[in-house]
């Protein structure tokens, strides 16, 4: 009797071992997401500052409504996150396709050329940071030094007033591979078939290319898009190191003042907690809509195969 | 006959200038690419005063191997910031990768459990959640543990695991034939030792990429150890990002990129070992994701 007690159905032990191999995750789902989280939210509504728990005061919605009242630099923060975006994602896309279109060729030397290419993305941000301070840098660096040879003492600031551009500059050089590495997997797996049928019924390349690998594209080109609107709007860590000293508590050029730096400047430069969460929470929204957008448009450009 | 003769002669001199236009595109992003590394490596080789110079020179007067030599300064301490960072990147990425492989293992070979699909959907959900959601609230609940300036955070990062990796071992475990588990259960093994002893040694790539995208990731981290860490417990890219100073306390700016072309090696070398897979991840994830 006992016995079968404690034995169980193949079923029962299936889900058993199910349970013990995804423990260690779902703990951690609990106490390192969904517990933090949940009091991040109630953050949100209060004056926390840090250390203040004994006179912690519930403010309701006062810090979601500073954001859009008393902080100015809250919306211009933002306001510099989508001219970020906009500088940097077509460049950046626009680069990473034409290379792999390049690529896609018959080209001696791809596999080089994709290991090279690819090779910023490894560079660790902090060495990223040196290597592109001492190029933009204004009095010194080597992209005036080469400006200069045209124009004679060029002095741009491009880590000050122009960072927004020598932000864009880095971003391109380390994301190049990345979305090379993307699109020219794409492109490698358009059937060979389309491309000789269209061929065939008398297209030129540049008609090939417009009415058969964009529209065939267009599913891994929004892909990419929406990754780099999502990274793009939680910048924070190569403008902080570039332009603030390193510092967590320094404050950036406004050219490059993004909206995860306002955000951050809260906790680590004023202690405010509370308001900091609430704009966490209300970027985090900006992000799920622009996306909830960009999903929208898909069936106006984006091409799906259909069963027929 | 004729039709093809004019043909190939019509074609050959555009193909021609298609060619050359790639060669042309491909060597100017070439030197984009690896100017800035050429320009950190030589520039490592100055001295201070000769990177500060303008018209500046491009190529030291003579290489200062010395920058090199004094990155290595007992001074600096760093063979202790290397230490620390390599610990940290070791034993959070050696227990995720445990606990990622066993989740992934879980949920590629245990498709009939109530609630997995579920908890499936979370994963993905996971993935795609923007990070700087836990960031700082993980900081608000750790700080309030007084677990900030301990090496902790890390090694419950660890046990945790990724759900990003889980996704990938997953993926990879479902290309493992049925039989094979089949024929070790009929043999009476447990499903541990069905994924300690068969699924994780036969699943290197797949560690591999979880491992180098780990360390990588905890070797380049910046702002996780400046949120938690007092200066002595730091890791190698808060002192390197701060700059190496002389006793008088002068930014010493040759020999912190010094510092950086050292700093940025294993991880290059990391690369160029474990590229195929990195790229193949790169790509599956991207496409599939």
């Amino acid at each position: 009797m006992s016995k079968r007690l404690i034995h169980l159905s193949r079923r029962q032990s299936r889900t058993a071992w199910f349970y013990v191999f995804i423990t260690p995750w779902l703990l951690g789902l609990v106490f390192l997401t969904i517990v933090p989280v949940a009091i991040g939210f109630l953050t949100s509504f209060t004056n926390y500052d840090g250390l203040n728990l004994p006179t912690l005061k519930f403010v309701g919605l006062r810090n979601y409504i500073r954001a859009f009242t008393a902080d100015k630099d809250a919306i211009f923060a933002f306001g510099q996150t989508l001219r970020w975006a906009a500088l940097n994602l077509p460049a950046w896309m626009t680069l990473s396709f034409i290379l792999a279109l390049i690529l896609n060729q018959d080209v001696k030397g791809r596999g080089f050329f994709r290991t090279a290419f690819y090779l910023p993305s490894v560079m660790p941000a902090v060495a990223l940071v040196w290597v592109w301070r001492i190029i933009l840098d204004r009095n010194v660096g080597l992209l005036n030094a080469f400006i200069s040879l045209f124009r004679p003492n060029t002095a741009i600031p491009w880590l000050t007033t122009y960072a927004l551009p020598g932000l864009t500059m880095i971003a391109v050089w380390t994301g190049l591979g990345w979305g090379m590495v993307i699109f020219l997997a794409a492109l490698q797996g358009i059937p060979d078939e389309l491309v000789e049928a269209a061929r065939i019924d008398g297209a030129g390349n540049l008609q090939i290319f417009r009415f058969v690998t964009i529209p065939l594209m267009t599913p891994v080109i929004f892909f990419v898009l929406v990754n780099g609107l999502v990274s793009s709007f939680q910048q924070y860590v190569l403008p902080q190191l570039l332009t603030a000293g390193a510092q967590i508590s320094g404050v950036p050029p406004r050219s490059v003042y993004l909206a995860l730096t306002h955000v951050n400047l809260q906790f680590f430069a004023y202690q405010r907690f509370g308001y900091g969460t609430a704009l966490l929470w209300l970027l985090f929204l900006a992000i799920v809509l622009i996306t909830i957008v960009v999903f929208r448009t898909q069936r106006f450009w984006v091409y799906t195969e259909t069963e027929e | 006959m004729e039709t093809t003769l004019v043909r190939t002669n019509r074609m050959s001199p555009r193909k021609l200038s298609q060619k050359t236009l790639s060669y042309t595109a491909l060597v100017l992003v070439t030197l984009f690419i690896s100017i800035p590394f050429i320009y950190l490596v030589v520039t490592s080789l100055k001295q201070d005063v000769e990177y500060n110079a303008w018209p500046i020179r491009f190529l030291p007067a003579t290489p200062q191997w010395g920058n090199y030599t004094e990155v290595f300064n007992p001074r600096h301490h760093i063979f202790r910031y290397a230490g620390n960072t390599l610990f940290l990147a070791l034993a959070g990425t050696g227990l995720s990768i445990i606990t990622s492989s066993m989740g992934g293992f879980a949920f590629s070979r245990f498709q009939d459990v109530p609630g997995r699909n579920r908890l499936f959907s979370i994963i993905i959900a996971l993935i795609i959640l923007p990070g700087m959601v836990t960031v700082i609230p993980q900081f608000i609940v750790f700080s309030r543990l007084k677990l900030t300036n301990t090496y902790w955070p890390w090694i419950l990062w660890g046990v945790a695991g990724s759900a990003y990796s889980i996704f990938m071992f997953r993926q990879f475990f479902l290309t493992f034939p049925k039989e094979l588990e089949d024929a070790a259960e009929v043999d009476g093994c447990n499903p541990f030792r069905i994924y300690w002893q068969i699924f994780l040694p036969n699943c290197k790539p797949a560690l591999a990429t979880a491992f180098i995208q780990g360390f990588s990731g905890v070797w380049g981290d910046w702002f996780t150890p400046v949120i938690y860490l007092s200066h002595a417990k730091t890791t190698l890219p808060v002192v390197i990002a701060g700059a190496f100073k002389d006793p008088q306390g002068n930014t010493l700016v040759t020999v912190t990129l010094a510092a950086s072309v050292v700093y940025t090696l294993p991880l290059i070398i990391m690369f160029f070992l474990g590229q195929q897979h990195i790229l193949r991840g790169v790509v599956t994830s991207g496409l599939k994701g």
